[in-house]
């Protein structure tokens, strides 16, 4: 009865549904990906189509007047990046997905910044790059490490995308190591290489678990400690030294003091009841660069607790103004 | 070509081994040791500096990064890591000391050569020093009861005058000799770290903080 007649109408959507589909969809499933240069002029055509074709131009989605069109042509003058998008031509008539291009706008890569660092001698050292203006679009890098005439392995770090990793086989090396790094993408190409001494690019990582304390009883002293990095892998053979930085937050200047040995140091200059900022920096005792400041610690140094006054019999005055406890008397008030 | 005669230096005196009653160990010669190398080092930056100058370019081009050609008889710092790390004392001192014979003998034939009365001055106190560096290494293996390496028979560097020799592959083996100098005495700052924490005794740091009694 009823039950047949919905189901044939239904079947007869579905598949007028799927023919509509089929034309929209047509052939051009996966749009075809085009980077232009940013600033340029591009001209889109719409596949295969006439010159004298009637079409229509979207943008994702949205209809695109038709003064951009030459003919069947779609012509984008002074790309920018908002000009990025699925662009997507139709017949006019019977809205048939012509042609589908997914435009990036980009630039070529400028020059990359390549800097390489061992924080951990003498385990091996890193390498990280960037590009110091962006692209836009996506962009390879490659890596070389040469140490004289043997190319070295450099492993990509598992977590950073723009660093890579080398250990170092050998000491004490004579010869210079050489990192190329060469970076491309669809609108160019750039590269650039440092040389340098395996003794040069030593930098520790700043000390760790800087803590200040006040000395009881030392009203000019403050305690300091710290702790080696934790990524300097030998300190026994290796051992760091140095240097703290001081001064109260209400100066400017900071005091100076180079330490060749121990995690531990008495400031003792320190003015009364001023809380200070303390950073410490450490370096291999013979070879390379200071680190960076440590995280900065505050302190104060000890003060004597103010003498209560209140519990002092005072003899009643009624012309004294009422004190507040702790502060002293003000004879001059009497 | 480097080659050279330094028949001298295979024959210093053996230093008996010290007394042990009584004496504080090798523990401060290894600190004078250290110290020296460290000195040195200094020296050499400036000295270094100004020879290279004196070679001229490419040589004094920080960038000049030429390949390890010739030069095969100079005492290479370079060692694989696990290997130096695993030097018994012996070892790691016999191989310093070995280098800065060899070193001192090829820089007293630089300073043969050398053109300018202040470059002879300058090689000559450097080469002064690094014999100083010599005997302080001798003094730690004396203390230690090591013997002074001598030369086995047909190793013992001797100087010919080799075959006529370019002017830039001599100032090639000269630029070889300072790098390898230079590195020599890194690798000596660290080996000696190594020995001194080695000789201490175990670090008993306690550290005492005085309570402030009645506080």
């Amino acid at each position: 009865m009823a039950a047949p007649v919905p189901w044939a109408c239904c079947a007869v959507l579905a598949a007028a549904a799927a023919v509509v589909y089929a034309q929209r969809h047509g052939p051009q499933e996966t749009p075809h990906v085009q980077y232009e240069r940013l600033g340029s002029d591009v001209t889109l055509p719409c596949g295969t189509a006439n010159w004298d074709a009637a079409v229509t131009w979207r943008v994702n989605g949205t209809d695109l007047a038709p003064d951009l069109l030459n003919g069947s042509q779609l012509v984008l003058r002074g790309l920018e990046l908002g000009h990025s998008g699925v662009y997507a031509c139709f017949h006019r008539d019977s809205w048939h997905l012509r042609h589908q291009v997914l435009l990036n706008v980009g630039l070529p890569p400028r020059e990359p910044v390549l800097s390489c660092r061992s924080n951990t001698y003498p385990k091996g050292f890193y390498c990280s790059w960037h590009l110091p203006t962006p692209t836009y679009i996506p962009n390879t890098f490659n890596v070389t490490v040469l140490h004289g005439s043997k190319i070295m392995v450099c492993e990509k770090d598992p977590a950073l995308k723009n660093r890579c990793h080398i250990r170092y086989m050998h000491l004490f090396s004579t010869v210079k190591y050489k990192v190329s790094i060469s970076v491309s993408n669809a609108l160019g190409h750039n590269a650039t290489a440092i040389t340098f001494d395996e003794f040069t690019i030593v930098k520790p990582d700043p000390p760790e678990n800087v803590v200040a304390r006040p000395v009881p009883s030392n009203p000019r002293r403050l305690e300091v400690t710290w702790q080696t990095p934790s990524t300097w892998p030998d300190p026994e053979s290796f051992p760091l030294k140095f240097f703290l930085r001081y001064r109260p937050l209400i100066l400017d200047q900071w005091q100076h003091v180079e330490l060749s040995d121990g995690t531990a140091h008495t400031i003792t200059d320190a003015y009364a009841g001023k809380e200070y900022i303390i950073q410490v920096a450490a370096k291999d005792n013979e070879i390379g660069t200071w680190s960076d400041w440590s995280v900065a610690a505050h302190a104060t140094p000890w003060t004597e607790e103010p003498r209560h006054l209140t519990t002092e019999a005072q003899a009643p005055d009624h012309d004294q103004h009422h004190q507040l406890p702790g502060t002293p008397t003000h004879h001059e008030d009497l | 070509m480097l080659a050279c005669l330094c028949a001298v230096l295979w024959h210093l005196p053996a230093v008996p081994a010290l007394n042990r009653t009584g004496d504080p160990g090798p523990g401060p010669s290894i600190q004078k040791t250290y110290d020296l190398t460290r000195y040195l080092e200094h020296q050499l930056r400036s000295l270094a500096g100004t020879y290279l100058n004196y070679l001229g370019p490419p040589f004094n081009e920080p960038d000049f990064n030429p390949p390890r050609l010739g030069a095969e008889t100079l005492p290479r710092a370079t060692v694989n890591l696990e290997v130096w790390r695993s030097l018994n004392d012996r070892l790691r001192l016999t191989q310093n000391y070995e280098a800065y014979s060899h070193l001192l003998c090829y820089l007293r034939g630089l300073n043969r050569q050398a053109a300018t009365a202040e470059l002879r001055r300058s090689l000559a106190h450097f080469c002064t020093s690094l014999q100083g560096l010599l005997g302080s290494i001798a003094g730690v293996m004396a203390a230690l009861g090591y013997p002074l390496p001598q030369p086995l028979p047909g190793t013992e560097p001797t100087w010919t005058p080799g075959p006529a020799h370019s002017d830039f592959l001599q100032k090639m083996d000269d630029f070889w000799l300072l790098k390898e100098l230079q590195t020599w005495l890194w690798r000596s700052a660290k080996d000696f770290n190594r020995l001194k924490k080695k000789m201490q005794p175990p670090a008993a740091a306690v550290t005492l903080h005085l309570e402030a009694h009645g506080f």
